[in-house]
């Protein structure tokens, strides 16, 4: 009895040792350039992935546009005055208007205005998660947040902790609310109540941060006039810097394992897809 | 009723000279209401003030958007054009709102952005313009010097060079953002290196020579805030 616990011991210690060196060896991983995709007439400034279609905001042309794989126009919503960063949820999409301080919503059933408890000057910036959703209020310098039942305001115009310097994109996660400090050039999160909690990117020399995507591991930023993108880790850790092909990136998002950039100035979309690091 | 095939011939030659002149009165009252249109086309367009401001501080279309979402409040404005490289804007006013550049200026200011320069051509052909007063160089008397002058971005090169060449005696202006090098051509008879670098100074950029002033420099955009150069 006593030898078959030994060996049961000693089995699974081994296959502890197993497992452990398997997950030691997988290997880090850093984003690689891989094509730009020409976007016919269009000047993109939000991106959104509705159902695998890719829809982006043509703020120059008050338009927004869904894309096919080559960047060719599928369908376009007209009529709008100078869309900016757009979401999706459930197959809505949700449309801040800069110019008329608007939020439209689009989807099967039509065209509809987002009923918002304040006054905008000039959103910048929507974000779903869920019943929760935030907004970017670039005049006003704060942050609109409803979460699902109620919404509050945070943020005023400073570079102190928890202020803004003209907030241009949000995102919602599980725990936190990310706002690009466009202005302030860094990336702050703040909890469901809007209280600060970090920030990332001050220390970058960034120029003006217009964009951000947060996936479960990392924290992307678009460094406008610096002509590239910075990766952070949630913890603020620099990562990367992507520079090839960016040119006035706005914004960015990860869909189908690839990293999915927007030019502005150029009517670009880049790609960058994940390779294992070469071990020297 | 019998027609001879005389008068047949007659009737059909007059009902044929009838369509003709037919044919020719639409031409005339067609071309007519063409020119009628043309004529009020081009008064139409006459009527309009032309505005062309130069405007420091558009970074990204979020600005451009936001300078233009401020001057919805101008009531019949038209063809709103804004690049966001240069900061050159533009938009065309109805002529008889006869609205000045100092009700513009104080507009781009109320939007959050720094006017550099500005022209008006209105419709009944004067020009208004910030820069008249600039002096004729002759090309011999030039000559060129460069000087560092610190600076990040496509917006500080505008603003730099527009502070160079707003001094009286210089030719032309070039400022190289990666090397921040200042190359300028100007007549020695009219100005000096040290005017042009206190009027760049002036305009929030640090020189070898001089820097800006604190609350000049926090003004500048935030984009343009440069790591300061130690005198």
């Amino acid at each position: 009895m006593r030898e078959w616990i030994n060996k049961a011991v000693i089995g699974s210690l081994l296959l502890g040792l197993i497992v452990a060196s398997c997950a030691r060896s997988e290997k880090p991983k850093e984003w690689v350039y891989q094509k730009n995709i020409l976007l016919d007439g269009v000047n993109p400034i939000g991106i959104a992935n509705n159902d695998n279609e890719l829809w982006l905001s043509d703020g120059d042309h008050n338009r927004l546009v869904s894309i096919d794989g080559d960047g060719a126009i599928l369908k376009a919503i007209d009529s709008l005055d100078r869309p900016m960063h757009i979401a999706v949820s459930e197959g809505t999409l949700f449309i801040p208007q800069y110019g008329n301080d608007k939020i439209e919503t689009y989807d099967a059933k039509g065209r509809f205005e987002l009923s918002v408890k304040d006054s905008l000057d000039a959103p910048a910036a929507v974000a779903v998660y869920g019943m929760e959703k935030a907004i970017a209020d670039f005049y006003n310098n704060r942050i609109l947040y409803h979460d699902g039942q109620n919404w509050i305001s945070f943020g005023h115009e400073g570079s102190h902790e928890g202020e803004f310097y003209y907030p241009t994109d949000v995102q919602i996660t599980d725990s936190l609310i990310w706002v690009a400090d466009a202005y302030n050039n860094r990336v702050q999160a703040f909890d469901k109540q809007g209280n600060f909690v970090k920030m990332m990117g001050q220390d970058q020399k960034m120029n003006a941060a217009t964009g951000i995507f947060i996936s479960d591991t990392e924290v992307f930023v678009t460094d406008f006039e610096n002509d590239r993108i910075l990766i952070f880790d949630h913890l603020g850790s620099l990562k990367q810097e992507l520079t090839r092909s960016i040119a006035k990136a706005t914004d960015l998002l990860i869909k189908d394992d690839l990293l999915h950039i927007i030019n502005y100035r150029t009517g670009e979309l880049v790609i960058y897809e994940q390779q294992e690091i070469a071990l020297k | 009723m019998l027609i001879k095939e005389e008068n047949l011939d007659i009737a059909c030659l007059w009902a044929h000279d009838i369509r003709f002149k037919n044919k020719i009165m639409k031409k005339i009252v067609l071309t007519l209401i063409i020119g009628l249109l043309t004529t009020m086309g081009v008064t139409a367009q006459k009527s309009m003030d032309k505005f062309m401001v130069q405007v420091d501080g558009l970074g990204c279309p979020f600005c451009a958007y936001g300078l233009e979402k401020k001057f919805k409040e101008f009531k019949g404005i038209k063809d709103v054009k804004i690049d966001i490289e240069t900061g050159d804007f533009s938009f065309n006013y109805p002529a008889e709102k006869e609205l000045t550049m100092d009700a513009v200026l104080a507009q781009v200011e109320k939007a959050g952005y720094t006017p550099i320069t500005s022209k008006i051509e209105r419709a009944n052909g004067t020009v208004e313009d910030s820069e008249d007063q600039k002096i004729v160089l002759n090309d011999k008397d030039l000559i060129s010097k460069e000087v560092f002058v610190a600076g990040n971005c496509e917006q500080c090169r505008a603003r730099i060079e527009k502070a160079a060449k707003r001094v009286k005696g210089v030719g032309t202006a070039s400022w190289n953002v990666d090397s921040k090098i200042l190359l300028v051509n100007y007549d020695p008879n009219h100005t000096s290196m040290e005017n042009i670098q206190k009027s760049i100074a002036n305009a929030g950029h640090d020189t070898q020579a001089h820097q800006a002033k604190d609350q000049v420099y926090s003004k500048l955009p935030k984009c343009c805030h440069y790591e300061r150069v130690d005198q």
